[in-house]
């Protein structure tokens, strides 16, 4: 569209009529630039090397092998194994995470007594260290001196092996891992929920709605993008879970608790294999992919309805 | 009775020590035949004592050596500063930088030092590691600068451990021996008679006397209303717990269980060596009836609750645990006036399978192969290695010396029982499974290793790990 306002206002735009041309693309490169560096880039990259095998001593291409990379990895149990756990990781977290945080951000929304307290405890957790706190957690788990362990002991209760039995470690996991994220969700929640119109509570409050009517015909229809972003963000942070796994179980017992990202790491440094690493870290991408574009589906069905 | 039994195995040659001399007398012949020893050889004429250094002069030009190591604790890192300032003074115009890593870091961050093409010019590596240094050109061959003398100094299995393709391809540190720790106030405590504090490889516990003493011990503690103390310390090594250090500890429990002198393709032989003689199968070998019984030992120990199924530090010098696997540095730490254990301490061997077994995998520096200053790097590696230095090392950390001489020079070796059984379990020992994938080998065995703790079946996980190895290893054979 041409210019048709003040000379003034055309002044601004620096020089003439094609200025936009040059301007606009100048705005937009470093962003570009920094995207192509540290996102495109590693990415082609890690898919190109999914597709050669290297030296196991100096890491140096030795030649293409096509798929050999990824037949190699689905042939691997542990590869198999690493997949599964990856789905649970994800499906654990979304379940335990998402209506927790709804829960407590409902809860710090009616500013009752301690609500300061509380959402300084949750926001603490979430900025405390990674590996600080799945160390911590890894004492308290210990099956001789830990904290859990303890309670269940003054209750009379069998000690649990949280970390060293098979169907454990990995609900172990995610529950330390729920209470150190379980802050982020809860933001966005809080966020949502504050953005709300009193009006629509209180005008449902004069219609003789209870507050489970209200919750659910109100709160949660206009939290539904607060919803979307939180399960979005949940779901990465479930599927490129590694510092407490590799902290809290080295991915055991008996590889119960190893996911993708572990493995790709394992298959890297552990094993020389920068060839099936690679190829591990696509199939990750690939198993985000999907989940957030069935995410993305479903909630977008719902809306459309 | 165990001493005279002792003294009169001392004067049997053996048919372990015969193919060990063999060994060490045709690799030594065949570093010889090459005319690699000293062959440019200026001994005698260089500026200090660069110990069995015999390569050419050192360069005048201004050159800066890089070498990384593990921090060791302040005193030893402070010995080794010094040697570096007289190193420094006698060869001004050569600079050595240090890059201390965590120990356990040390191997992963050769190997990305190796990728980067930009290494240090020395590095501390692992005799574990030998087969894959020759394979991936990562180390020089060192034996053109050493002297025969001092090259003959190591001991023939040590040699042959830092050694492959005839050519030397590190510098022994210092050498690893694994012995059973005690504390005597606890077995007096429960009235039980200690281990067997022999000095030979012969009159130890085997591994059902020891499960049965533990067991034991831990009732009675128990019984003594002790609910603190263990009957085994949690392992030291590593990370600390199950599946620690496979090289050096829990291979004990499968490599005990075979017989050198078994045929060459029995189960028995197969699970001593632990893998085939190509180095790339593992299968047949750390999933035999032997192995399998040997990890059943092991496991015994966690399901009996006879030691903790998690790291624990400390435990055993805190006086809390009545043994203890440790190498030789622990009974260096207890004699130190001032530092001694809070209780009487023995030392007794490793249990025995079918023989009492010991790994001899170790720290070892190389030089790397493409460092611009190879001679510079070996001889600054030699002065760190000259008996001055060793014995100062030694009597500071506390470990085992890897040469003869430095032995004869330390008087406890000829005198004191827990130097001479770490000297006959040090002659006897074994290195790791040969390959140029240990690391792979190892990587893999720690957590199988630790899942059988846990209580994963070793008929089960054994075979399943070996399939795994036998995966792992197929990309060195290209």
């Amino acid at each position: 569209m041409q210019p048709t306002t003040a000379p003034a206002r055309k002044k601004r735009q620096w020089t003439g009529p094609n200025s936009n041309m040059i301007l606009g693309p100048a705005m937009i490169l470093p962003a570009v630039v920094a995207l192509a560096l540290f996102q495109y880039l590693p990415l082609i990259t890690a898919v190109l090397n999914s597709l050669q095998s290297f030296s196991p001593f100096d890491q140096s291409s030795t030649g293409w092998v096509g798929l050999g990379n990824y037949s190699d990895i689905f042939a691997d149990p542990a590869f198999r194994y690493a997949l599964l756990n990856t789905f649970l990781y994800i499906v654990l977290m979304l379940a335990l995470t998402i209506p927790l945080a709804l829960l407590l951000a409902v809860l710090l929304d009616r500013r009752l007594p301690g609500t300061t307290w509380a959402r300084n405890a949750v926001i603490g957790a979430l900025a405390a260290s990674e590996a600080v706190t799945a160390l911590i957690w890894n004492q308290m788990y210990e099956p001789s001196s830990g904290l859990f362990n303890a309670i269940l002991h003054a209750a009379s209760l069998p000690t649990q092996p949280f970390l060293t039995g098979g169907s454990q470690a990995l609900v172990s996991i995610v529950v330390m891992t729920v209470w150190k994220d379980v802050g982020l969700p809860l933001l966005i929640f809080l966020a949502g929920l504050q953005a709300i119109p009193r009006e629509l509570h209180e005008a449902a409050q004069l219609d003789g709605a209870n507050d489970w009517q209200i919750f659910r015909k109100i709160t949660l229809p206009q939290l539904r993008p607060s919803i979307v972003v939180a399960l979005f963000m949940v779901t990465i942070t479930a599927t490129r879970m590694f510092t407490p796994i590799l902290i809290m179980t080295q991915g055991g017992p008996q590889g119960a608790t190893t996911n993708l990202a572990l493995y790709s790491y394992l298959q890297g440094f552990e094993f020389q294999s920068q060839g099936t690493a690679s190829a591990s870290v696509v199939c990750m991408l690939a198993v985000l992919a999907i989940v957030t574009l069935a995410q993305s589906y479903l909630l977008r069905g719902q809306q459309e309805k | 009775m165990a001493v005279q039994k002792d003294l009169e195995n001392q004067g049997k040659v053996s048919r372990r020590t015969v193919l060990a001399g063999m060994a060490g007398a045709a690799l030594t012949g065949a570093i010889a035949s090459r005319g690699l020893v000293g062959s440019a050889s200026a001994q005698g004429s260089y500026k200090l004592d660069l110990g069995g250094y015999a390569g050419p002069e050192l360069t005048s030009e201004p050159v800066t050596l890089r070498f990384m190591r593990q921090d060791f604790t302040p005193d030893v890192n402070a010995l080794l500063e010094a040697a570096y300032a007289e190193f420094k003074a006698a060869y001004p115009n050569i600079s050595i930088v240090e890059e201390k890593v965590p120990y356990g870091d040390l191997q992963k961050k050769l190997l990305v030092y190796i990728a980067s093409g930009d290494a240090p010019d020395i590095m501390m590596g692992r005799t574990d590691f030998t087969d894959a240094y020759h394979a991936g050109n990562v180390a020089l061959p060192v034996q053109d600068y050493f002297s025969a003398d001092y090259i003959n100094d190591i001991p023939a299995n040590l040699r042959a451990a830092a050694s492959s393709g005839g050519n030397l391809y590190s510098v022994p540190w210092e050498t690893s021996v694994m012995m059973l720790y005690f504390n005597r106030d606890l077995f007096e405590k429960v009235k039980m008679q200690t281990p067997p504090e022999v000095t030979g490889l012969d009159g130890g516990w085997t591994d059902e006397e020891l499960v049965a003493n533990l067991v034991e011990m831990n009732a009675k503690l128990k019984e003594a209303g002790d609910n603190q103390s263990w009957a085994l310390a949690a392992a030291g090594q590593g990370n600390g717990g199950p599946g620690a250090n496979y090289s050096q500890l829990e291979s004990i429990w499968i490599r005990s269980q075979g017989d050198p002198n078994a045929a060459k393709d029995s189960a028995a032989y197969k699970t001593l060596m632990g893998i085939s003689d190509d180095g790339f199968t593992v299968s047949g070998h750390i999933d035999t009836p032997e192995a399998i019984k040997g990890m059943q030992f092991y496991q015994s120990l966690f399901a009996k609750g006879l030691t903790p199924l998690g790291p624990v530090p400390n435990q055993y010098p805190g006086g809390l645990a009545a043994t203890y696997f440790g190498g030789l540095n622990f009974t260096n730490r207890f004699r130190v006036p001032g530092k001694e254990p809070p209780f009487k301490w023995g030392v007794s061997l490793p249990p025995k399978g079918n023989i009492v077994f010991n790994g001899n995998g170790s720290d070892a520096p190389l030089v790397w192969s493409k460092s611009q200053h190879p001679a510079e790097a070996v001889a600054l590696l030699s002065y760190l290695c000259n008996d001055k230095n060793r014995l100062a090392f030694h009597k500071t950390w506390g470990s085992m010396p890897s040469r003869t001489s430095l032995r004869e020079q330390m008087s406890v070796f000829a005198t004191e029982q827990p130097f001479k059984m770490a000297q006959a379990l040090s002659d006897a020992s074994y290195s790791v499974p040969r390959s140029p994938g240990y690391f792979d080998y190892f990587n893999a065995m720690n957590p199988a290793v630790k899942d059988i703790a846990l209580g994963a079946d070793p008929a089960k996980v054994l075979p399943d790990t070996a399939a795994k190895i036998d995966r792992l290893l197929a990309k060195y054979r290209r």
